[in-house]
């Protein structure tokens, strides 16, 4: 079984050892660059100097001028992130879809499935093969991208953000096994490769949007924070927060504005241009930065369960099969 | 190395297998003896397929029940490992070489003869380091055959192997087929529609027709059993004597010949007026399927 998976699948395999090695290409580079420019230029001293304190007082934006400079370069690459996500995706495509699919099609699942091993050995060995071969490649490429990600996530938008939580830490890997699971459910739910392909397309954009748009943010409860309009304090921008809404409230707690306003103390006239009357607080809905790992584990943990039921349902209809 | 003459190859029990609402196979009983060379007969859509793939495992029943040397196929590698398939179109990794597949096989079964097979392929110059995807469609099914005979299996199933092939490659197909298991005294069930290539090589018939079997048996039994009688003209053919009961009758004005399984094997009829003639293999199956037919279409007149 093992020779048989790696000569059915040596070529993808070969493929996207070739694809991940152009992508260090790209990425390593560049990824030093950054690191570079950010230790370099003082940035990197300057946010750890900050803490991670969600509120500063008493000093002015010291980092301010060396986070945009940062920013001016660099953001352009940030786009990369898009092709980060989309990474797991290709393991569902060209491992997954065509695993039980490409037999149907071509009639060879008759084959092999009445040489001298049962198919739930065949499905579960492949799967699981596939499933190993592909695991260390998804922990490299987590590894990399959010050393890639560092510098970029550390000046200012916060390793939780959306398109950032996604492609750092153990979440890309738990992410390429479901896509893999996706693939090989949908190539014997449809049993035609292109069509298996679709759905695990489809399904894989439907369940990450949909779990990340709507469960991720209630992981845990946000936390409120409050703090006055002329206290001469500011947000850190290294606290890593993830921002769900923030503005300006009126003494009567109603929303009046969705800017922050910093205000010298006993300056009416400071308030009255930010149309703001006196009493009025800054105010902000946000997860702490520091429950990074904590959201990891859990969105780890429900695409890992995703998974386990996806490569359980594909076992099962497997059976259906003739 | 000669099976046992009373052991059962195949044995199916009221054996049903449905597609959504349509049976296509249903209610099937049927007993392959040991050492038998049986060909699977039917029209396109009889459920020689499906009672392969019962028979092998791929397909669950959903009626009865199918055991093959008394164990059911489904999910049990012991079984397995007795039973060669050879599937429709005979399905191979084209990208593989004949020498890989081989390999393959050597690494999902626990007995396999590689030798064996890479022994026939050279015996028949069939390259064994090229892509079989790139051999003509006689050569891969020889490929498919070696497979399936290097698992030196006790029941070889084949599913219309040689439908694919041309005149010659169908006759070389044969040929290796047969030369293959006289030597090796295994149980054959082969499914085709083509009569003129299982008339020379087979001495057990199961006639398939609409989901159920319509004849099964010896074929030299059978043979002896049916007779062409032709003789005067007369409505009722049931009561021509010697006649056990008419599958096909024919008339003419003054005529009528019918083909009929006669009361006793191998007798000619008590009454001059009649005479019988012996029926070839083709004959019979013809006259079953026919029979068959114009049953069905008065009943759903």
């Amino acid at each position: 079984m093992i020779w048989l998976t790696w000569r059915q699948h040596r070529k993808q395999l070969v493929y996207l050892a070739l694809g991940l090695a152009a992508l260090a290409a790209l990425m390593v580079p560049t990824g030093l660059s950054m690191h570079d420019t950010f230790q370099d230029s003082g940035l990197a001293d300057c946010l750890d100097a900050l803490g991670t304190d969600v509120l500063l007082s008493g000093q002015v934006d010291t980092c301010d001028a060396l986070r945009r400079q940062f920013t001016d370069e660099f953001n352009s690459l940030t786009m990369v992130a898009i092709l980060f996500m989309v990474l797991p995706l290709l393991v569902g495509l060209f491992f997954g879809a065509p695993l039980v699919a490409r037999e149907v099609e071509h009639g060879t699942h008759r084959l092999v499935w009445t040489q001298g091993i049962t198919r739930r050995r065949w499905a579960l060995t492949k799967l699981g093969l596939l499933g190993g071969l592909t695991l260390p490649l998804a922990v490299v490429y987590a590894l990399g991208v959010t050393w890639w990600f560092a510098p970029v996530a550390a000046n200012g938008t916060g390793r939780l953000a959306y398109g950032f939580f996604d492609v750092q830490g153990i979440v890309p890997v738990a992410y390429t096994l479901f896509a893999l699971a996706l693939g090989t459910f949908a190539g014997t739910a449809t049993r035609r490769v292109l069509p298996a392909m679709a759905v695990t397309l489809g399904g894989f954009a439907a369940v990450r949007l949909g779990i990340e748009t709507l469960l991720r943010p209630h992981y845990m409860p946000p936390e409120e924070l409050s703090y006055s309009t002329t206290g001469g304090q500011w947000l850190n921008p290294a606290a890593d927060s993830w921002i769900y809404e923030s503005g300006v409230r009126n003494a009567d707690g109603e929303l009046v504005s969705s800017g922050l306003i910093g205000c010298p103390p006993h300056d009416p006239l400071c308030l009255d241009r930010g149309g703001v009357e006196p009493g009025s607080s800054n105010w902000q809905l946000y997860q702490p930065g520091d429950r990074f790992w904590t959201f990891q584990f859990i969105e780890t943990g429900i695409f890992l369960g995703l998974t386990a039921l996806l490569c359980y349902l594909a076992v099962r209809r497997i059976r259906q099969i003739a | 190395m000669t099976e046992d003459a009373h052991e059962t190859a195949l044995e199916t029990d009221a054996l049903g297998k449905r597609y959504g609402r349509a049976w296509a196979l249903r209610g099937c009983a049927l007993r392959l003896p040991a050492g038998r060379i049986a060909a699977l007969v039917g029209p396109n859509g009889a459920g020689k397929s499906t009672l392969l793939h019962l028979a092998v495992g791929l397909l669950r029943p959903d009626a009865g029940q199918v055991r093959v040397f008394g164990r059911d196929p489904r999910g049990d590698s012991e079984t397995l490992a007795d039973i060669g398939f050879v599937a429709q179109d005979t399905p191979l990794y084209r990208d593989f070489t004949a020498d890989e597949l081989i390999t393959m096989g050597a690494r999902l079964n626990r007995r396999w003869d590689a030798d064996l097979a890479r022994d026939r392929l050279t015996g028949i110059g069939i390259p064994t380091r090229k892509p079989v995807g790139g051999l003509s469609g006689g050569q891969r099914a020889q490929v498919a055959l070696a497979l399936a005979l290097a698992k030196r299996p006790r029941l070889l199933l084949l599913d219309e192997p040689a439908a694919a092939l041309d005149p010659l490659a169908r006759h070389e197909f044969m040929g290796a087929l047969m030369s293959a298991v006289a030597e090796s005294g295994t149980t054959v069930l082969l499914s085709s529609h083509l009569l003129a290539d299982l008339e020379r090589v087979c001495d057990y018939l199961i006639l398939l027709q609409t989901a159920h079997v319509q004849l099964a048996g010896d074929v030299d039994e059978l043979l002896a059993q049916h007779r062409t009688l032709t003789g005067p003209r007369t409505d009722r053919p049931e009561a021509v004597p010697g006649v056990r009961s008419v599958i096909r009758a024919s008339h003419t004005d003054r005529q009528t010949t019918l083909l009929a399984r006669t009361t006793t094997t191998g007798t000619v009829p008590t009454d001059p007026a009649w005479s019988a003639h012996e029926v070839s293999l083709e004959d019979l199956v013809l006259a079953y399927l026919g029979a068959a037919d114009t049953h069905r279409t008065e009943v759903t007149a």
